[in-house]
Order: C-alpha cells, then structure tokens, then sequence
C-alpha cells in the first residue's frame, strides 16, 4: 500500500511512466481518492486552487471508466498537458544531469546593476557599427521583475546558455593544465626520462 | 560576508593597537635614556619613527640626522624583507615537491559549504613522485598523479587519466611550483609573523601589480613552509574564498597508502587533440599585467551545441575565458552577473556577442570584453 503511495506520488512528479501506477489507480478507490487530494494539495500549496476540494470529478471520470476502458490513452495525454508538469519534467531531468553547472548559475544569478554608460563602442569583427551600448541590464531569477508565466521557457533557455558558458569555462580550467604538461613534454621530447 | 568583517575587525584593532604599543616602548625607553648616556633605542633597531620627545630633547641637526639614518635602515629592512618573500615561496616549492606529507585542509567559499580535503604527497623507494587529492565528503573526488599522469576518479565519471604534472587542485599550482612566473603579474610582500592552525606562520601578502585582480594572503609555515592557509580578498579587502590547513604531518617514509597503487591498473593518458587551428580575426588588446593567452579554438560548447570562438588567459593564479559567437545565437543581451568569486559578463553590439568568464574584478572582465578588435591581416 505505502509503496503504491510513493508510486502516486512519483507518477504525479512526472518522474516515472504510468502505466502500472493508472491501473492501480483505477482498480482502487482508496488510490482514486489520493490521487485527488494530492492535485488538491498540490494546488493549494501552489496557491492555484484551481482544484475545488468538493468537485468530484475522479468519481465520475471512475465510473465512466468502467464501461469504457479505453479512454485511459487520452487520460494519459491529459497528464502531460498539465502546464506545470511539462515545463518542469525536462528541466528537471537535464539539471539533474548537470548539476554542478546548474548550482552555479543558483548561486551567479542575482542581478548586478552594472551601468557604464561611458564605455566605448568597439567594433567586432562581424560587426562594424556604432551602435550604443547600454548599461548591463539586471537579471534575476528571484524576480525582482515580474516574469510573465509563459517567459518561463526563454528564462529557462537562457539560463541553459549561460550554464553551457560557465560549464566549458570550468572543462577548460581541468583541460589547461593537461594541455600545459602536453606541451611540455611535446617540446623537450624522447630525452624526457 | 562574516569573514570579512572579523578580517576587518582584526585590521582595525591591528592599526589602533600597533601605534600605541609602540608610542608605550618608545616612551619607557625615553625616561630610561634620559639620564644615561644615550644609546640606540629598540624603537631605532625596529625602525620606528623617533617620536616627538627625543626630537624636543636633542638639537635640531642631530634630530634630522637621526631621521634620516632612520629612513635608510627602514628601507634596508624593506627590501630585506621582499628577499625573504621569494625564500619562504622556494621553502614551500621545496617541501611540498620533496617531502613525504600528508595534509587535512578545508575550502571555504563565501555563502557555500565548507569542503574539506586529504592531499598526501610522497617520494617511493624508486623515485618516482605520488600524489593524492581525495575529496572528503559525500562521493567524493580522486586525483591521484604518478609522476606526470594524473588520475582522475569522480563518480559518475569513466575514470580518465590527464599528462600533467600537477595536481589541479584548489591551491593554484603555479603558487605552490612556479612562483617565479608569477612575479610578472603579482607582488609578494612579507608581512610578518602570525600564528595560524596553532603553529608560528609567515604571512606573505600577493597582490596584483596593477590592482586589476583580487589579492591574496598566505600563511607558510615557519618551520618547515609548508602552507598553512590561504586567502583570496577582493578589491576592498573582503574575504571571498580561504584555504585553511587543519592538520599536516611531513614523515620520513612515505604514506603507507601509496604502496597499494598500481599504476599499471590507472586508466592511460589521454591523447589531446592540438590540431593547429585557424587563428580568429579577432583580439584582446587590453589585459591585466602578466596574463597571457594559454590557447585558442573553435569548437561546439557540450552542453548547448552553439559554435563559440575561444580564447583562454591565465595569469598563473586565475583563468579567464573569452567567447565570441553571433548574437542570435547567443543570449543576445548585455549582461553581468557575478557570484563571489567568479564574474560572468556577456556583452553584445547586436551582432557578435563576447563573453568573459573568470575569478576576476568586474571592472577588469568589462575591460577584457570592450578591448576586442578585429585583426587586420
């Protein structure tokens, strides 16, 4: 029982595949009714509340289940559909592979106001303009200015750039020393004991 | 943050209590010598200013003359003193590359957790040099060098092995190998004596020649030199990282951890690519005073995909990286953003996008990033 718990609970995280975990759900009343009061709590705590305690709608959903079973194939699509779900699935899983890069942008993001107005425009090689440079904009994730919802993938995005930046930086600092000793060997040769 | 202002505390009670301490010497010394024939006083040997009451009491030339003999044996200690900076640097290059030692230190970042490591160094019966840096908690992480190969064991990770002849650690190597070539970007100044992990200490003092990148101060011990802490300052003297040792003991014989390494079972070195590349049509044309390019490449960043044009400089101590990639495929905005110690500015004309990254100031990263130029062939 506790273990089909944690499965719910997992399944709902988005972190294992539900095939199993829905059977179970449907075969028992007990797992139906967690199955709503976790959404609810997770709606509560997440201040959404678009989940009305009273509605019951797994119930009803239950019971027109039982004369058609093959509507779980749609139900299944509706699980990734919820917004959340699908944004954070991904993110979470790539972070958890890179988490090295990801605790280091946590700790580089908290926005410097960085003007310099006066510095001057130079020219790069693939481009020759004089346009003006403006201060360094302040970025956070703390939003000390409000993201709108669906900026989230291009917060996300960017935030991927800048990992993938300080991830190679730091590659770099383990391959330079290696390089150096390469090198070195390199050129004093064979005579080398 | 609270590092920084026990530092600061420290410092401030430093300045208020040497005067007065040595205004207490001077005086004493002056009640003495008054009716005795006059000697030099301990305040003359320590090169402290003669203070007000000794000038009152001798004739003006005698007073001017004793000045001046003052300024000369205050410079002779000077550069006395800077000698000794390179002689203790060479006491630690000596012990930690000929020494069988074991050392407990931890790492301490400012708003991170404390790391704590075990580096054990030892000369075998047949000469050859091992090495060990494991990282204590959690998975942990172990570096292990066998003369100039160095092991690398982390978890998740294939083991792999690196040609280097150090150990890349969290004390710069080329401080504790190669001080002499950081005498181009850094000054060392010796301090004084001080007493750190409850043994006596030089404390040295390195800072940048042109004051573009953050300071540090080291603490060699006074018996053996052996390194016993190490702080990184920022420009206002706030503490941004530290190395304190806890525990070291240098033994005759080598650790007895060693004899179990096989190094015939240590993955072989890998093989680097140094395939010659086009040179980029760009340049930085500013960089801080004894930094210089370790290498270039282009090539894909293995976490995105993008194609990035690079550069790496060193100084010895800290390691700056320079991107430059087209605008659109970057994050096509002018951005800083910086944790204690590291920076990371990406500035952008709305075509080529460059990037700085490293363990250095702001103002010198912006420095770094607006002194590109295109190289005209």
């Amino acid at each position: 029982m506790t273990q089909q718990q944690e499965k719910l609970s997992a399944f709902m995280d988005g972190e294992i595949e539900g095939n199993e975990i829905i059977d179970a759900i449907k075969h028992d009343e007990a797992l139906q009714a967690k199955w709503k009061r976790y959404h609810v709590y997770r709606g509560a705590m997440r201040k959404e509340a678009s989940v009305a305690p009273q509605l019951d709608i797994t119930a009803s959903v239950a019971a027109a289940l039982e004369n058609e079973p093959a509507i779980l194939a749609p139900k299944r699509s509706r699980w990734a559909s919820i917004p959340l779900i699908g944004n954070v699935v991904p993110f979470a899983k790539q972070s958890g592979q890179f988490a090295v890069a990801a605790s280091v942008a946590v700790a580089v993001i908290f926005g410097v106001q960085y003007s310099n107005q006066d510095a001057p425009t130079e020219p790069f090689m693939t481009a020759p303009t004089i346009a003006p440079q403006g201060g360094l904009a302040p970025v956070s994730l703390e939003q000390t200015r409000a993201l709108p919802r669906n900026d989230m993938n291009e917060v996300l995005e960017k935030k991927r750039k800048i990992n993938a930046l300080i991830a190679d930086h730091e590659q770099q600092i383990k391959l330079k020393q290696a390089q150096e000793g390469e090198n070195e060997s390199n050129a004093s040769g064979p005579q080398r004991p | 943050m609270r590092f920084s202002s026990i530092l600061a505390l420290f410092f401030i009670s430093g300045v208020v209590i040497q005067p007065a301490f040595a205004q207490s010497v001077s005086s004493t010394e002056e009640t003495q010598s008054s009716d005795t024939v006059t000697q030099p006083s301990p305040s003359e040997i320590l090169g402290e200013e003669p203070n007000k009451q000794s000038l009152q009491n001798n004739e003006a030339d005698n007073g001017r003359e004793e000045r001046q003999a003052d300024e000369q044996s205050e410079a002779v200690r000077r550069t006395d003193v800077s000698q000794s900076a390179s002689q203790w640097l060479a006491e630690l290059q000596n012990i930690i590359t000929n020494a069988n030692f074991q050392v407990s230190f931890v790492q301490t970042v400012a708003g991170k957790e404390t790391i704590p490591y075990l580096w054990r160094h030892g000369i075998m019966e047949d000469g050859s040099e091992l090495e060990q840096l494991n990282l204590q908690n959690g998975p942990g992480r172990e570096l292990i060098r066998v003369n100039d190969v160095v092991s690398v064991f982390e978890p998740d990770v294939q083991p792999y092995s690196l040609r280097s002849k150090h150990i890349n650690g969290p004390i710069p190597s080329a401080l504790l190998y190669h001080p002499e070539q950081l005498s181009d970007a850094y000054e060392f100044v010796a301090v004084g004596r001080a007493r750190v992990a409850g043994r006596s200490a030089q404390q040295i003092r390195i800072v940048s020649r042109d004051n573009t990148r953050f300071g540090y101060q080291l603490w060699l011990d006074e018996s053996s030199g052996m390194l016993l802490k190490l702080n990184m300052l920022d420009l206002q003297g706030g503490l941004l990282e530290q190395i304190q040792v806890t525990a070291f003991a240098i033994s005759p014989s080598p650790a007895e951890y060693f004899s179990r390494i096989n190094s015939a079972s240590l993955p072989p070195p890998m093989a680097l690519s140094n395939t010659p590349m086009r040179p980029h049509s760009w340049d930085v044309t500013y960089l801080p005073a004894g930094m210089r390019e370790i290498k270039q490449d282009t090539r894909r960043l293995a976490l995105t995909g993008q194609v990035v044009e690079y550069k790496l400089f060193s100084d010895g101590l800290v390691d700056v990286s320079v991107y430059v990639q087209p605008a659109d495929d970057a994050l096509g905005e002018t951005l800083a953003l910086r944790n204690e110690v590291s920076t990371f500015l990406t500035l952008t004309d709305g075509k080529a996008q460059v990037t700085v990254v490293g363990e250095i100031p702001l103002q010198t990263a912006n420095a770094i990033a607006n002194s590109l130029r295109p190289v005209t062939n």
